[in-house]
């Protein structure tokens, strides 16, 4: 009871704080007239003596008014505003501390809610569909290995047909590219194809139009387009008359029928879509993606129907298993069917939906978070021991204050004031930073490969973050020197002229000054390994040259439209034109052919079979395949150690040949020389010759130890598939010539597209993550020292000058500047080694938690850590040695008149 | 006339909540009410009628509202509200309890 009532008198009070006042002096004053009136009429007073008489027994107006404020509850505000104020012209006084502080925790604060917005939408946030908690994602178990995702257009039907779980179940494809016929031009866009519960299943609700149902989703079906929200506003205008257009995808008119929301990106958290067609109608693409009971391209979730709780699917789906199994069993070795018939289907939790990004960036993401926490701590203990220097001279201050009988809560309350006032600007300044910050993490990871696509508008979680990081802030800033300086304040600086005397020692602040350093150190360690990781990374030997070399994609049309057809034999006839024609530009010095280039887009992954006692077998038989044109590994510069290269002779209709690299010797043949033997592939008949010997390399990509590879002519490529990429070596800069690349390949054929990037860029764009996470590192832990070493010298300055008497004594006594300079260092040393040593102590502990993300070196690497500690104990002593000298200087005149 | 006696702590809302009863009056009012009903026994310092007033105003006990005195002087009247009502029957009783008792302790006779 009455708090409604208290709430919205004291809401009264302060809204309407100035009527108040006068209500109350109103009031009191016709108290005190009433009075007087009353003594007139009834004591015969004369006016002037009543009025008089009146006030007296009325007692001490002020105190009466003050007591009714606080009835009201005011006080608290009224002391705040006060405090505020008083905050405010104490910092106004001392400007460059002030910014500093604010810049160090706006950087901190900034920095922390960046990573923290990218995690929140990478990693924490559920899918922005309807009850996306109770989404159930598919996955395939075989024995002994982690379970799959992916699953086969006659696997996921199977599923559909005969699961007896969901509500609804769907599958949907990662995006994937498609060409977009746009005007005269041709560019790519991001498709997905989706089955026909995928919208309803989700519970997404067309902006315009209608989107994919079932009935769009049978085989067979005509090709229609629901577009991405963005790609609507970019393409079409946001225009409703998109509606009934067609888009020309892959060289085919595909009917637009809806747009979707906004908010809806796909499943596939990372990358969005730009238009999404049913399944159905990728069959017109390449009738495979339908058929084949070997192409794994599909993922599948459900919604559970009401009242099925998690075991039920788990049972319900083992039982179903082999039946399932058994209707999408592929063509394959005896041995391998009866495995395939023993995978179950398993499920998990799919609300936070798909994403690759949050496997690859939870490392990445969770380390820099740490990083950036230890930064903003860093800096936040900077401004607590300059707080604690301050109070500390303030200590006659709050002596005096107390004396005159104020509490110890309340100076605490106004110490706090001011870190509050420090915090939450640094804070505000720091969404900005954020809002900055963010889009730029995102948009550092994105390769042209990987498009990298994160919705980061600041939700709940993340101002709940931030608002926690500020109180947290606040805390740490003003509590400890707040409760530190108050205690000392009353005991001791009343009974002597000079309390801050007793400070020099400062036993808190150098306390500080100690964890800074542990902390810094860590950091230290941490960014050295990761930047020595990096260095690794980009200075490996990857087999091959990656300078001066271009690649050249030219990606065949994939379904003609009308009269561009390329079939086979012709596409052959325009690629071998192609490498012609490229080999004549000037500039260029070698051009070849291959079916992919290390650390691309593509990978061809299979086993071979080795007439040997104890050669390989099964899964463990498998190695990477290329095809290449003759003059590849010329071109790349991978060294031929043995035998022959391709040649003109190695056609289509020539014995099969191989070219193997080391590792697949070693693996396959034990080391005895490989050349001149024998292989078969599995699935394919016919055996193959080994014809040459080259030098390891990488493959997919360059953390990859080199794998086992076998090298096939580009010409025994099976009819289905192109060696559409080119591999060329120049003799100018490689740049110059991507123009005059990309009219050779126009001359050739209208429709084939082309993209253009040095092998230098691709291998950077795989190394991309490790870059961002080790400059970031390096950054941060710069910043790190940088905050500490300040840190430490304003603590060291603040000591020197509060003992510049005792200095002064020394001096005048004979003492030389070096005994000085060594008793000030000496202090210093005590507190820099404490903070080593614990610094040491965590970084040996916690740096195992970045081997996952290490290369090249063991997490506790002892040149990283002998490195960092001695940088860190140099800039120490640099830091410390400027107020050190001043120590040295002191005039013993000037000291010893001040006392 | 008897020397006036110190009020007991918390007395003053109870005397306070019981003047207003007895009709809307202005702060001096509730003064001169007390110390009618009271007949004078009870020595308040005027101006602590002050916080009082207002902390009562605050629980939502009373209601306020600015008038013309009989001397024709803007005031602030005061009223009970329903919850000062019920207040003041609970304290009443309260209060009407522990005199009893504290009247029938101070009267027991040695036996």
């Amino acid at each position: 009871m009455g708090l409604v009532a208290r709430a919205r008198s004291f809401w009264r009070s302060v809204v309407h704080r100035s009527s108040l006042e006068q209500a109350l002096a109103d009031e009191l004053q016709f108290h005190i007239a009433a009075r007087a009136d009353d003594l007139v009429a009834r004591r015969g007073l004369s006016p002037g003596e009543a009025l008089r008489a009146a006030r007296l027994e009325f007692g001490s107006v002020e105190r009466y008014k003050e007591e009714s404020r606080q009835s009201l509850g005011l006080r608290l505000i009224d002391e705040a505003r006060a405090d505020m104020r008083y905050a405010a012209r104490t910092f106004a006084r001392s400007k460059a501390f002030t910014a500093a502080a604010v810049a160090t925790l706006a950087l901190g604060i900034g920095a922390t809610t960046a990573i923290f917005s990218v995690i929140d939408a990478v990693i924490l946030r559920l899918l922005p569909v309807q009850r996306p908690e109770e989404l159930v994602r598919l996955l395939v178990q075989r024995t002994g290995r982690p379970a799959g995702y992916s699953f086969t257009n006659p696997l996921w039907e199977a599923i559909r047909d005969q699961q007896d779980v969901f509500s609804t179940a769907f599958a949907w494809s990662a995006p994937t590219e498609f060409l977009l016929t746009d005007g005269p031009a041709t560019r790519s866009i991001q498709g997905i194809v989706v089955s026909g519960d995928f919208f309803q299943g989700l519970g997404i609700a067309p902006e315009l139009g209608r989107l994919v149902a079932n009935v769009d989703d049978h085989r067979g079906c005509r090709p229609l387009a629901v577009l991405g929200h963005r790609f609507w506003r970019t393409q079409f205008a946001a225009s409703p008359s998109a509606i009934g257009n067609a888009v020309i995808l892959n060289g085919r008119p595909v009917e637009v029928i809806g747009v979707t929301g906004p908010e809806f990106h796909g499943i596939n958290v990372g990358r969005t879509f730009d238009v999404a067609l049913p399944l159905c109608a990728s069959a017109l693409f390449d009738p495979q993606n339908v058929e084949s009971r070997g192409r794994w391209w599909l993922s599948v979730m459900g919604r559970p129907r009401p009242g099925v709780l998690p075991d039920h699917i788990t049972a319900s789906l083992g039982v179903l298993s082999p039946r399932i199994m058994a209707t999408a069993l592929p063509p394959a070795s005896p041995a391998a069917q009866q495995e395939f018939l023993t995978r179950t289907l398993v499920s998990e939790p799919g609300g936070g939906g798909a994403s690759d990004l949050r496997r690859d960036f939870r490392d990445p993401l969770n380390v820099l978070m740490v990083i950036v926490a230890i930064v903003l701590l860093v800096g936040a203990a900077n401004i607590a021991s300059l707080m604690l220097a301050r109070a500390t001279t303030r200590g006659r201050e709050f002596a005096t204050r107390y004396a005159l009988g104020g509490s110890r809560s309340r100076l605490v309350r106004q110490l706090l004031t001011e870190s509050a006032l420090l915090s939450c600007a640094g804070a505000a300044l720091g969404l900005l930073f954020a809002r900055w910050g963010a889009p730029l993490l995102v948009r550092s990871l994105s390769t042209a490969n990987n498009p990298i696509y994160v919705d980061l508008a600041f939700d709940r979680r993340v101002l709940a973050f931030v608002t926690t990081v500020t109180i947290a802030t606040v805390l740490i800033v003003g509590l400890m020197p707040a409760l530190r300086s108050t205690r000392t304040a009353l005991i001791e600086s009343m009974k002597t002229r000079s309390a801050d005397l007793d400070w020099p020692r400062f036993r808190l602040g150098k306390l500080i000054i100690a964890g800074q350093v542990a902390l810094s150190l860590v950091l230290l360690i941490g960014g050295g390994l990761l930047l020595r990781t990096f260095v690794k990374l980009v200075s490996l030997d990857l087999g091959f040259d990656r300078n001066n070399v271009l690649v050249v994609s030219a990606r065949p049309p994939r379904v003609g439209a009308e009269g561009t057809t390329l079939p086979p034999a012709a596409r052959t006839a325009a690629y071998n034109d192609i490498a012609a024609r490229l080999r004549s530009i000037p500039g260029v010095v070698s051009v070849a052919r291959a079916f992919t280039t290390p650390v691309g887009d593509d990978n061809w992954y299979s086993s071979i079979h080795a007439d040997l006692p104890n050669a390989p077998e099964g899964d463990a038989a498998a190695c990477y395949f290329n095809f290449v044109a003759p003059g590849y590994f010329a071109t790349l510069r991978t060294p031929l150690l043995g035998g022959r290269d391709f040649s003109e002779h190695d056609a289509a209709t020539a014995p099969a040949v191989a070219i193997v690299n080391e590792a697949l010797a070693r693996k396959f043949f034990s080391g005895s020389n490989a050349l001149g033997r024998h292989f078969t592939r599995s699935g394919v008949p016919g055996d193959v010759e080994i014809v040459g010997i080259v030098a390891d390399s990488k493959y997919e990509s360059v953390r990859q130890t080199s794998p086992a590879t076998a090298f096939f002519a580009a010409a025994q490529l099976p009819p289905d598939r192109t060696a559409d990429e080119f591999v060329l070596r120049t003799a100018v800069t490689p740049t110059a010539v991507i123009h005059a690349v990309g009219q050779t390949v126009a001359e050739v054929h209208q429709d084939i597209s082309v993209t253009v990037r040095t092998l230098a860029e691709q291998i950077d764009d795989d190394l991309v993550q490790e870059r961002l996470v080790a400059t970031l590192a390096g950054f941060f832990g710069a910043l790190a020292l940088l905050l500490s070493m300040i840190g430490l010298y304003g603590v060291l300055s603040y000591l020197v000058s509060k003992r510049q008497i005792e200095f002064g004594v020394r001096i005048a006594l004979g003492a030389q500047p070096a005994s000085v300079m060594r008793l000030v260092l000496s202090e210093m040393a005590v507190v820099l080694a404490g903070g080593l040593v614990t610094g040491l102590a965590i970084a040996f502990v916690t740096v195992t938690l970045l081997k996952g993300m290490l290369f090249g070196l063991e997490p506790r690497d002892a040149a990283t850590m002998i490195t960092a500690v001695a940088l860190l104990a140099a800039m120490a002593l640099l830091a410390a040695y400027l107020p050190a000298r001043r120590a040295t200087r002191v005039d013993p005149m000037i000291a010893l008149r001040s006392e | 006339v008897a020397p006036e006696a110190e009020l007991l702590p918390g007395t003053l809302d109870l005397l306070i909540l019981k003047a207003v009863s007895l009709g809307a009056h202005h702060g001096y009012g509730v003064l001169l009410r007390i110390e009618q009903i009271t007949g004078g026994a009870l020595a308040i310092e005027q101006g602590a009628l002050y916080p009082a007033l207002y902390r009562l105003e605050h629980q939502g006990l009373l209601d306020t509202e600015w008038g013309i005195s009989d001397n024709n002087r803007k005031a602030k009247f005061y009223t009970l509200t329903a919850a000062g009502r019920k207040r003041l029957k609970a304290e009443t009783d309260r209060w009407q309890r522990i005199a009893l008792a504290i009247n029938t302790a101070l009267r027991a006779q040695e036996a």
